[in-house]
């Protein structure tokens, strides 16, 4: 017993001291050079590391140097078997708002241990409400529409059944 | 003599701090051999600037103006009131145009006199006559829709099947040495960026890592954007005194292009560099 307790102690050790000395920033500027080879960038005013996260702020994301989207708020939290990120008042250029919903109020992306191939997320803004899941498994991403906003510029896209819109895509 | 801390302890937590010193030079091997140090920022692009206005100024060769007792205006014979648009079709070859001249309906093609005015030509809402060198822009009436057109045309069956086909999109016009571009045209391709490569091929430009301009690749036949005047393998250099070395300046010039008044683009056409002028209607 006396063995297990030790080994605990030193697994949540072990984990708590990564976490706590993890590069964060070194991280995401790590993840901004591969970004950097498919031509998107990103500006950011501001850089925060927490204890388990890692925000930004006022985020400008270039794509082939043109300014495509700014966001207000990106938040990164990681407690190694739960993953999440966090984005706030994602507004694209408005070029683009005849192709693509002007605005995302929130958007939340969750991963988790246990169920290593999947992302889960849900947001909402001026489309509605949507949740969604994309399957690493089968690589496939759908998306639900909860509630419907201004769709107009998407619904090409989407389908309609029983339960409403939604779009679903395989890679 | 009394020990400050128990031995034991003080094992404890050197183990520690020896266990925490390990994770973060652990940390620290990793980030210098695979971690980038270096935030990657897009630097500001200084070459954009907003699409210049083109402004007819007096040569400085031409005398100032002097003062001259007011002309009185010679009354023509016909006006150009009294004719009223009503139906338009435009083919690459031809316009033909109805009209409503004295509460009689005509059909006038391109070339066509009324009342001593000349039809040229026509875009999307207006048919273009002349007189005496000067022209005409007519505006189609407003209370003239779509069906009306059609009725309006019905004693022309030739025109008719035409005139149904037709798509509500604007024209590139000739009017002498000068290209007219309809603003309806320049409207539409703004909002429907995936038409204008159904068009036009366009290709980047790069010497080494920086980019030149952009390349024309191919240009459908008849598309308004063969009746620019450009062609295959021409490179655009500038718009409106923008230079196209960047995307973001491309992309500067699709966005504010709705309201431009005049096009001037320089383009490269083998090694000679040509100048493009428009006028936007």
């Amino acid at each position: 017993m006396q063995m297990v307790k030790k080994s605990l102690l030193i697994f949540m050790a072990l984990w708590f001291s990564l976490l706590l000395f993890m590069p964060k920033a070194e991280l995401y500027h790590t993840v901004e050079k591969a970004l950097e080879k498919q031509d998107v960038k990103l500006n950011e005013t501001s850089i925060d590391e927490g204890l388990f996260s890692l925000t930004l702020k006022d985020v400008t994301v270039y794509v082939k140097g043109i300014a495509l989207a700014h966001v207000d708020e990106i938040d990164f939290f990681t407690l190694l078997f739960y993953s999440s990120l966090d984005m706030v008042n994602l507004k694209v250029d408005e070029a683009l708002h005849a192709k693509v919903p002007a605005l995302t109020k929130e958007a939340h992306f969750a991963h988790n241990i246990f169920e290593p191939l999947t992302v889960s997320f849900d947001a909402n803004g001026s489309f509605g409400v949507v949740d969604g899941k994309f399957n690493g498994m089968d690589n496939v991403v759908r998306i639900d529409f909860v509630e419907l906003g201004n769709i107009s510029m998407i619904q090409s896209f989407l389908i309609k059944d029983e339960k409403g819109w939604f779009y679903e895509k395989s890679f | 003599m009394k020990n400050l801390f128990k031995p034991e302890m003080l094992k404890v937590l050197i183990g520690i701090l020896t266990f925490l010193l390990i994770i973060k030079l652990l940390w620290f091997v990793v980030q210098i051999i695979w971690l980038s140090p270096i935030d990657i920022d897009q630097a500001e692009d200084q070459s954009s600037k907003a699409l210049y206005y083109k402004v007819k100024l007096t040569p400085n060769n031409i005398a100032a103006p002097q003062k001259t007792q007011p002309q009185k205006k010679t009354k023509i014979a016909g006006s150009i009131k009294e004719i009223k648009l009503l139906a338009i079709y435009n083919a690459s070859d031809i316009s033909v145009v109805t009209v409503e001249y004295r509460k009689k309906t005509k059909v006038l093609g391109t070339g066509d006199v009324l009342n001593g005015f000349t039809l040229e030509g026509a875009g999307s809402n207006f048919a273009m006559f002349s007189r005496d060198t000067k022209n005409y822009k007519v505006l189609l009436a407003k209370n003239s829709k779509a069906s009306s057109n059609i009725s309006t045309i019905k004693s022309v069956p030739a025109v008719k099947s035409m005139v149904q086909t037709k798509k509500a999109l604007g024209e590139v016009t000739n009017e002498g040495d000068v290209k007219i571009i309809d603003r309806s045209l320049l409207e539409h391709y703004a909002n429907n960026m995936e038409d204008i490569y159904k068009n036009i091929g366009i290709s980047e430009v790069k010497e080494g890592k920086d980019l030149k301009g952009f390349k024309i690749n191919f240009v459908k036949k008849d598309s308004p954007f063969s009746k620019l005047g450009i062609q295959r393998n021409d490179v655009i250099k500038s718009i409106n005194g923008q230079e196209i070395k960047s995307y973001n300046a491309a992309f500067n010039v699709y966005k504010n292009i709705k309201d431009v008044e005049s096009l001037n683009m320089v383009i490269m056409r083998g090694k000679e560099e040509m100048e493009l002028e428009y006028e936007i209607n």
